[in-house]
């Protein structure tokens, strides 16, 4: 039986891979918790503390809730796929296949932004409903399309760092510790403008940092972000997003030849 | 230089080293030789057994032939492809069967992990779930292919990796102790699956632990010991390379030396290894042909008031343990 070529067969991996991942959280209820329920009570904490501050705090602490929630979702459940692999013994059966990893991990990831932005549309939905109104966004179109792009940045954000997980099986300890590193110096929690000048250049690698801006200035009246403005922000973005999914495709052809150089891939 | 058409399965001096570390503030480097310069070849159509103890350098021979472990140095080539550098190819061709508890996705179904791993193995769209239906067939998952895997029992998770292996319908085999846990009823419909599968023109690559399920399933047989093969035959080859087709077992309470020279001479009579068994004696006696008696071992130890002797065939396990002891660390 001849399989189709690898281009042919990179799209449909990904379908596969997305499904298992769907599946397994399905059948899985425990990642509600991270996924759904977390984010919700952490943006009702966030909106009761900054409620009597005004629309505009609130809709800072709103937003920075959601983007945790995306972001802790792409990272960890990302990384935990890879790590999944480890524990259940299918790296290496996954990897003895003809199908290029890159597009296992990607179909995961894939699936992990669209629970990502699923559990955002949610914290929204709740706060929303919860106290009675929507949250005033100043351009609710570009809101939606700047949230799709967040999702996009994420996404490939993970996907460099899900290769640290095919490449050892401690990578759980750097996703503990870049988990909350990310949340700041990305302008999660608040914007990166509000940070010691020296972590900007940090802050700047990241393309959900231009992305988030670029969402800032879409959404809150008055904001005063990064000097060179929403459409800078959105090339910017744009531009490290394609960057960080080059890294990804080199990164996983080495560390898919590391783990068979080593002999690691039935590690966990 | 390419692999001659008849061999699917031909390696060049294959080494494989592992190198780590171990402690954290006083580290300690380790170096492991797994491989030490392996020179093999398979045909086509055949049942290849590889054996050999605990630390022998099966798994990693094996893992080395799938595409899983880069050779630190040598060459290898299945299916004429080599196996670092035709890697995607090669892996469409051949199927691997790794054993144990593990490997599979417990929260999903039989089906599901089959799917799965037929996308990723690119089995045609419009043959991918009538495939899953003929393996799971063949291994006799039917019923059980909608529950999830984590309620299998060993046999069945080790039929569904036998399963998965096979959804791309490879050329190549390699089995990995398929048997390994399992209870006789298990393992002998596992042989029974592999036999069916070799008629219907697989060739497949075994290691296993079990002398008996090799003796019974394998054309040829190579043994592994300490990274090298120490022979490569058939059973009956094996026999003769090891002294003879008969062994005689000898216990008596200390044997001379004049005796033991004695036996030796015997003109039939090939290795003979020496043990102690409690306060006895036992010596092994490997011997080719028909000739030699029990009264004739007898009369060449005049001295044994309390002698038993057991006349029984050489198995494979006698061939393997003479094979292994013998060999140098």
């Amino acid at each position: 039986m001849t399989p189709p070529g690898p281009r042919l067969l990179g799209p449909r991996v990904l379908g596969a891979s997305f499904r298992l991942a769907a599946l397994t959280f399905v059948a899985d209820p425990q990642w509600l918790v991270p996924s759904i329920v977390a984010p919700v009570v952490f943006a009702l904490a966030a909106y009761v503390m900054y409620a009597g501050s005004g629309g505009v705090l609130v809709l800072y602490a709103v937003l920075g809730a959601g983007m945790m929630s995306m972001w802790g979702q792409t990272l960890y459940g990302s990384g935990w796929a890879v790590g999944q692999d480890r524990y259940l013994g299918t790296l290496e059966p996954v990897l003895g296949a003809p199908a290029s990893y890159l597009w296992v991990v990607a179909g995961r990831v894939l699936w992990n932004t669209i629970l990502g932005l699923l559990g955002g549309g949610i914290v929204y939905a709740v706060i929303a409903t919860t106290y009675g109104r929507a949250l005033p966004l100043q351009h609710p179109v570009e809101f939606v399309g700047l949230f799709v792009l967040i999702i996009g940045t994420l996404a490939a954000v993970g996907l460099v760092l899900t290769a640290t997980f095919v490449f050892t099986r401690y990578a759980g300890f750097i996703q503990n510790i870049g988990e909350f590193a990310f949340y700041v110096v990305s302008g999660c929690m608040f914007p990166v403008i509000l940070l010691p000048f020296w972590v900007t250049p940090v802050s700047l690698i990241f393309p959900a940092t231009w992305a988030l801006d670029a969402l800032r200035y879409a959404s809150i009246p008055g904001y005063g972000g990064l000097p060179w403005g929403f459409t800078a922000d959105l090339a910017g973005a744009l531009g490290l997003t394609l960057v960080y999914l080059a890294i990804a495709g080199t990164l996983f052809h080495r560390v898919e030849r590391h783990v068979l150089s080593a002999g690691t891939a039935d590690e966990y | 230089m390419p692999a001659p058409s008849d061999a699917i399965i031909r390696t060049q001096n294959l080494r494989r080293v592992y190198e780590s570390r171990k402690g954290f503030l006083f580290q300690e480097h380790v170096r492991v030789e797994a491989l030490r310069g392996v020179d093999l070849e398979v045909d086509r159509g055949e049942i290849f057994g590889l054996l050999g103890p605990n630390g022998a350098g099966k798994t990693t021979l094996t893992k080395i032939l799938a595409t899983l472990l880069l050779p630190s140095s040598g060459r290898a080539w299945v299916l004429g492809l080599d196996v670092t550098r035709d890697v995607t190819r090669l892996r469409s061709r051949i199927g691997l069967v790794l054993g144990g508890e593990r490997g599979l996705y417990n929260r999903v179904s039989a089906r599901e992990n089959l799917r799965y791993f037929a996308d990723l193995y690119g089995v045609p769209l419009d043959r991918r779930d009538r495939r899953i239906q003929e393996v799971l067939d063949l291994v006799e998952l039917s019923e059980a292919a909608d529950r999830r895997v984590e309620e299998f029992s060993r046999g069945m998770k080790q039929r569904l990796h036998l399963a998965r292996g096979l959804l791309h319908e490879p050329e190549l085999l390699f089995l990995d102790e398929p048997t390994i846990g399992l209870d006789p009823k298990s393992a002998r419909q596992m042989r029974h699956l592999v036999r069916g599968l070799v008629a219907q023109g697989v060739s497949v690559f075994l290691t296993t632990h079990y002398m008996f399920e090799a003796e019974e399933l394998c054309h040829r047989i190579a043994i592994l010991s300490r990274g090298r093969l120490v022979a490569r035959d058939t059973v009956a080859g094996l026999r003769s390379l090891v002294g003879g087709d008969r062994t005689f077992e000898v216990e008596g309470y200390g044997f001379e030396d004049e005796e033991v020279r004695r036996l030796k001479s015997l003109p039939s009579v090939g290795r003979i290894v020496e043990e102690d068994f409690g306060p006895r004696e036992r010596l092994t006696l490997r011997v080719r042909g028909e000739e030699l008696t029990v009264d004739q071992v007898r009369a060449a130890l005049p001295s044994q008031r309390d002698l038993f002797i057991r006349e029984r065939r050489t198995t494979l396990e006698d061939i393997y343990l003479d094979l292994v002891e013998e060999e140098p660390a």
